[in-house]
C-alpha cells in the first residue's frame, strides 16, 4: 500500500460505469465527456456515491453475485465469514477496555450478545465458505488449471483458523470467554492470563493462533484483494480526473514528462539522458 | 490446458474445429462449417505459427541457439522495464495493481466474446495470456522466483514461450468487457496491453500494419494510409465534388481556417473508403453554421493513433503533433470524428500526457452533433429514415469514454425504426476488430477475426433485426471507421447484404439523409436510393 501510494501518476484508463458519476448517469454508464464544454461547466460528480458502491461490492461481493452466482454462493460466505471475524475481535477488544475500565458498564451486555452473534455467524460462514471453495478448486478444472501450492494453502490456512474456532466453541466455548479472556490479555499486556480462562483449549489456541498469523499473511498475499480492490476501483477503474490547466494532475504529468526511458527498441531512440518529453517531441526518421 | 502448456512443444497449441465455434442461425447454416484456412506450409515456415490457426505476427524463427538465448533476455530485460517507473510511468499503478490481485476465480472468461465463440477455448480465456506473464515475472524477475515458483505457479520460459505470448497478445481486442465485469477489478485487457508494449518498446516486435504500415507512416508521410497532404486535399476536393453529386448539396470543406471554433479530426482512412461520411459532417456543420476547420498538416488530417494499441511513445508522438497541429491554428477545441480509439487517444489517455497550451479542450463529434441536432437548427425529416436501424457501440467511445447516450438522442430523433442491441451501451460487444485488428490482414488473420473475434458481433446484429421483414433494407450504425471496417467485412464474409440485406454505415449519414434540405438521400442500398 505504501509503494502503491508513492507511483507515480498513471494515464487515465477508466472504465464505465464510473460509479462516482451522478446517479442518472451511472445507471447506464454514462460520463461528464457527453456534456458539451464540460471544461467550462462545474462538475457534478459525487464520491458518496462510490462510497456506496464499495461498501455493497466489499461486504457483499455485487460482482461476483451478479457474474458468478455459483462461485458467489460459497465465495460470499468465506470473505463475510472473515468480515465477521475482523468484526468480532473489535467488538472483544471494546468488550475487554470497558470491563477494565468502565466499572459496571451498560453497554457490557449488549456487547456480549453482539460478540456471540458476530462469532458464531462469523464462524458458521466461514466453514462453509472454506470447505466450498476448496471444492470448487479441487472440482471445478477451470479452477484447478489455474490454482497453485499457495491458493490450496491459503484456504486450507483460513478453514484451520474457523474449523478450530468451530470446535472450540462447540466444545465448550459457546458464549465465547476464551476469547474474551485473550482480549483482556492482550490489553492488560498478558496479566490476565494468570486467572481461569474458562474454554481454554487446544482448539482454542490453535484459532488464536492461526488468526494471529493470517493477520500478518494475508495482507503480503494475494488475498489481501478484499481490501485492496478499493485501489483498483478508486484508483484505476474509475479514475476519470481530468487534467486541468494548472491543477495537481497537471503539475503530476510534468514531473513524470521529465523521467527518462531506457527501451531498447530502435525507433523508440531512448538513450536513457532523454526524456518522454524529448522523445515525444520528436519523430526519429524511421524507414517506412 | 494450463497456463504452463504454453512452452509445451506442439506444432499447434490450439486448433479450432468449425463444430467448436457458436452455431450461426438461418439463413447462415452453411458456415456452421466453415473454419479458418489452413496456413500454407511454406508461407509459415521460417514464422512462429504454433500458437492456433493463424498468425498476426509472423515473428521469425531464430538461426541458432545464441538468437534464441539473446531474444528470452531481451525479453526479460523488457518485462522487468514495464516494471520501473521511468520506463513505465503511464501505466505502472494499473499494471502492478491488475499483476497481483487475481483471485483466479475466472469470472472474466465468460464475458470475453474470442473465448466464448472459439467454443471456450483455454488460449483465449483473458486469464490466460495474464497469467502466463504473472508467472514470468514472479520467476525470473523477482528476488527467489526459482524457489517460490513452485509454490505459486511454474512456467517454462524459452524462445517458443515467448514468441507465442506475442502472438497470444493479439487475439484480444482489448475491449475490456472482461475488466468490467472483474469482481475484484483486475484487467486482463490492460494486461494484454502491457504485453505489446514490451514486445514493441523493447524487441522491435509489432504487427507491420499498425506499426511500419501504421504509425511510423503517419509519422513520417502524415497518415497512415499513406496519404500525403496534398493527396489529401485532393480527396477532399473529390468528397465536395461528391456530395453534391449525390445529395445536390454543395458543400465547402475548409482547410487551415486559423481561430476557428472547431478542427475536426477525421480517420483519413474515411476519405479513401467512406468519402460520404466526411462529406456528410461538412454538410452538417455548414448547415448549423459552426465555425470549423480541417488541417492540411502532416498527420493533422489523420486522427489515428495506432500507438493506443502497442506502444507508449509513437502514442505521445502523434497525440503531441495532433495537440500542437491545433495550438497553432488556435482552434478552441478539437472535435474528434467518427473514430473510436482515437477519440479515446486524444480525449482521454492524451489527457495526462498534453500539459500548458498543448491541453486543447476535445469532444466527441457524438456530443457536437447531439447539440446540434437539439438545437433545432437542422430540419429533419424521420420518415425519410424510414428503416430499421441498430446501434453499434465502439468500445473506446462507449465502454472506454462513457459516451452513450448523445448518439441514442440523435437516432431517437431520426430513425423511427431504431432497435437496440442485446446487450448495448457499455455492455456492448467489440466489432472483433479492436485493437487494430480490423486494418490486420496478413496470412489468414482476417479470417480468424471474420470467423471468431467479430462473430458475437455478427450474432447480435442478426438478433437486432430477427423480426424485420428480410427484403427491407437495414442499417448498422457504426461510429467508428475501424467498427466499420470489421463490420462490413462481417457482411461481406457472410453475404448478408444479399440474405438479409443488411447494410451499414456512419451516424452523420443518416442525419444528413434525414435533413429535409437534401435533395437527393446520402444513403443508398445496394444502389437503390434510400427514399424517393
Ligand atoms: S481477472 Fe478478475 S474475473 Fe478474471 S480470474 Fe482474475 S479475479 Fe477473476
Ligand atoms: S479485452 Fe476483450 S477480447 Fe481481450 S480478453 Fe478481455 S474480453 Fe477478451
Amino acid at each position: 500500500m505504501v509503494r502503491l501510494s508513492s507511483l507515480p501518476v498513471h494515464v487515465r484508463w477508466e472504465v464505465y460505469p464510473v460509479q462516482h458519476e451522478t446517479a442518472s448517469r451511472v445507471y447506464y454508464g454514462g460520463s461528464y465527456m457527453e456534456e458539451s464544454d464540460w471544461w467550462e461547466k462545474k462538475q457534478k460528480r459525487s464520491l458518496f456515491n462510490e462510497f456506496k458502491y464499495m461498501a455493497v461490492e466489499i461486504l457483499f461481493i455485487r460482482g461476483l453475485f451478479k457474474e458468478n452466482r455459483t462461485l458467489w454462493l460459497v465465495s460470499f460466505p468465506f470473505h463475510f465469514g472473515l468480515y465477521l471475524m475482523v468484526a468480532a475481535f473489535l467488538l472483544l477488544m471494546l468488550n475487554a477496555v470497558l470491563a477494565l475500565f468502565v466499572e459496571g458498564s451498560i453497554f457490557i451486555k449488549p456487547l456480549d450478545t453482539l460478540i456471540i452473534i458476530a462469532g458464531w455467524s462469523g464462524i458458521v460462514l466461514g466453514n462453509i465458505g472454506c470447505a466450498g471453495l476448496l471444492y470448487r478448486r479441487l472440482s471445478d478444472p477451470e479452477l484447478r488449471n489455474y490454482s497453485s501450492f499457495t491458493d490450496y494453502f491459503n484456504i486450507m490456512f483460513i478453514f484451520i483458523f474457523f474449523l478450530s474456532a468451530l470446535i472450540s466453541i462447540l466444545a465448550g466455548d459457546p458464549f465465547f470467554e476464551g476469547a474474551k479472556a485473550y482480549a483482556t490479555g492482550l490489553i492488560t499486556m498478558g496479566s490476565s492470563f494468570n486467572g481461569y480462562v474458562p474454554g481454554s483449549s487446544i482448539s482454542g489456541t490453535v484459532s488464536i493462533i492461526s488468526a494471529s498469523l493470517l493477520a500478518v499473511y494475508i495482507p503480503l498475499t494475494h488475498m489481501s484483494h478484499m481490501f485492496m480492490k478499493y485501489f483498483l476501483y478508486h484508483s484505476v477503474k474509475w479514475d476519470d480526473a481530468p487534467n486541468l490547466k494548472g491543477g495537481p494532475v497537471e503539475k503530476a504529468i510534468i514531473k513524470n514528462l521529465k523521467l527518462k526511458p531506457t527501451w531498447k527498441a530502435s525507433h523508440i531512440g531512448a538513450d536513457g539522458r532523454k526524456s518522454w518529453l524529448d522523445i515525444a517531441s520528436e519523430a526519429p526518421e524511421e524507414k517506412s | 490446458m494450463k497456463p504452463s502448456d504454453i512452452s509445451r512443444k506442439s506444432e499447434c497449441l490450439c486448433h479450432v474445429e468449425p463444430a467448436d465455434l457458436t452455431p450461426l442461425p438461418f439463413p447462415y447454416e452453411d458456415y456452421n462449417d466453415r473454419t479458418i484456412t489452413a496456413l500454407k506450409p511454406d508461407k509459415i515456415k521460417s514464422i512462429e505459427s504454433s500458437l492456433d490457426d493463424t498468425v498476426a505476427v509472423g515473428i521469425p524463427k531464430p538461426a541458432g541457439e545464441e538468437e534464441e538465448k539473446a531474444f528470452v533476455e531481451r525479453f526479460l530485460a523488457g518485462l522487468k522495464k514495464l516494471f520501473e517507473k521511468e520506463n513505465n510511468w503511464t501505466f505502472l499503478q494499473p499494471l502492478i495493481l491488475s499483476m497481483e490481485h487475481c483471485a483466479k476465480c475466472q469470472t472474466c472468461s465468460q464475458a470475453c466474446p474470442v473465448y466464448e465463440m472459439s467454443g471456450g477455448k483455454d488460449i483465449y480465456r483473458p486469464i490466460f495470456r495474464a497469467e502466463v506473464l504473472r508467472r514470468i515475472y514472479r520467476k525470473y524477475i523477482k528476488p527467489g522466483g526459482k524457489i517460490s515458483a513452485r509454490l505459486t505457479g511454474d512456467i517454462d520460459l524459452n524462445w517458443t514461450t515467448i514468441a507465442r505470448l506475442a502472438e497470444l497478445s493479439y487475439r484480444c481486442t482489448l475491449c475490456r468487457r472482461c475488466a468490467t465485469v472483474c469482481p475484484v477489478g483486475v484487467d486482463n485487457g490492460l494486461i494484454n496491453h502491457e504485453i505489446r508494449k514490451l514486445f514493441s518498446q523493447e524487441m522491435g516486435i509489432a504487427p507491420k500494419e499498425i506499426h511500419d504500415k501504421g504509425s511510423v507512416l503517419q509519422l513520417s508521410k502524415g497518415s497512415s494510409t499513406g496519404m500525403i497532404p496534398l493527396a489529401a486535399r485532393d480527396s477532399v476536393e473529390f468528397i465536395e465534388e461528391e456530395m453534391e453529386e449525390i445529395t445536390g448539396c454543395k458543400v465547402n470543406i475548409p482547410w487551415d481556417v486559423e481561430g476557428a471554433d472547431i478542427l475536426l479530426l477525421h480517420n483519413a482512412g474515411e476519405m479513401l473508403a467512406w468519402p460520404e461520411n466526411v462529406g456528410a459532417f461538412a454538410i452538417i456543420f455548414q448547415a448549423a453554421g459552426i465555425s470549423w476547420t480541417l488541417s492540411s498538416e502532416a498527420v493533422g488530417y489523420d486522427a489515428v493513433n495506432y500507438g493506443l494499441w502497442y506502444d507508449d511513445v509513437q502514442f505521445s508522438r502523434v497525440a503531441v503533433r495532433h495537440a500542437d497541429i491545433a495550438r497553432r491554428l488556435r482552434v478552441k477545441k478539437i472535435v474528434m470524428g467518427e473514430c473510436g480509439h482515437a477519440h479515446k487517444a486524444l480525449t482521454v489517455i492524451a489527457d495526462r500526457l498534453l500539459t500548458g497550451d498543448l491541453n486543447i479542450p476535445r469532444e466527441s463529434a457524438m456530443v457536437t452533433l447531439d447539440n446540434i441536432i437539439s438545437s433545432g437548427k437542422l430540419k429533419l425529416d424521420p420518415m425519410r429514415n424510414n428503416f430499421p436501424v441498430t446501434l453499434h457501440d465502439p468500445c473506446n467511445i462507449v465502454r472506454s469514454m462513457g459516451i452513450v447516450e448523445p448518439q441514442r438522442r440523435i437516432l431517437r430523433k431520426i430513425a423511427p425504426l431504431f432497435r437496440e442491441m442485446t446487450p448495448h451501451g457499455v455492455d456492448n460487444y467489440c466489432c472483433g476488430g479492436g485493437s487494430g485488428f480490423a486494418i490486420m490482414s496478413g496470412y489468414n488473420f482476417s479470417e480468424w477475426r471474420t470467423l471468431l473475434s467479430s462473430r458475437k458481433k455478427f450474432l447480435q446484429i442478426l438478433d437486432a433485426f430477427s423480426g424485420e421483414p428480410e427484403d427491407m433494407p437495414k442499417y448498422v450504425c457504426a461510429p467508428c471507421s475501424n467498427c466499420k471496417g470489421s463490420i462490413r467485412d462481417i457482411i461481406s464474409y457472410y453475404d448478408a447484404e444479399e440474405r438479409s440485406r443488411i447494410y451499414y454505415g456512419g451516424l452523420v449519414e443518416l442525419i444528413v439523409n434525414a435533413m429535409t434540405d437534401m435533395k437527393k438521400p446520402i444513403i443508398s442500398f445496394g444502389g437503390e436510393p434510400s427514399w424517393a
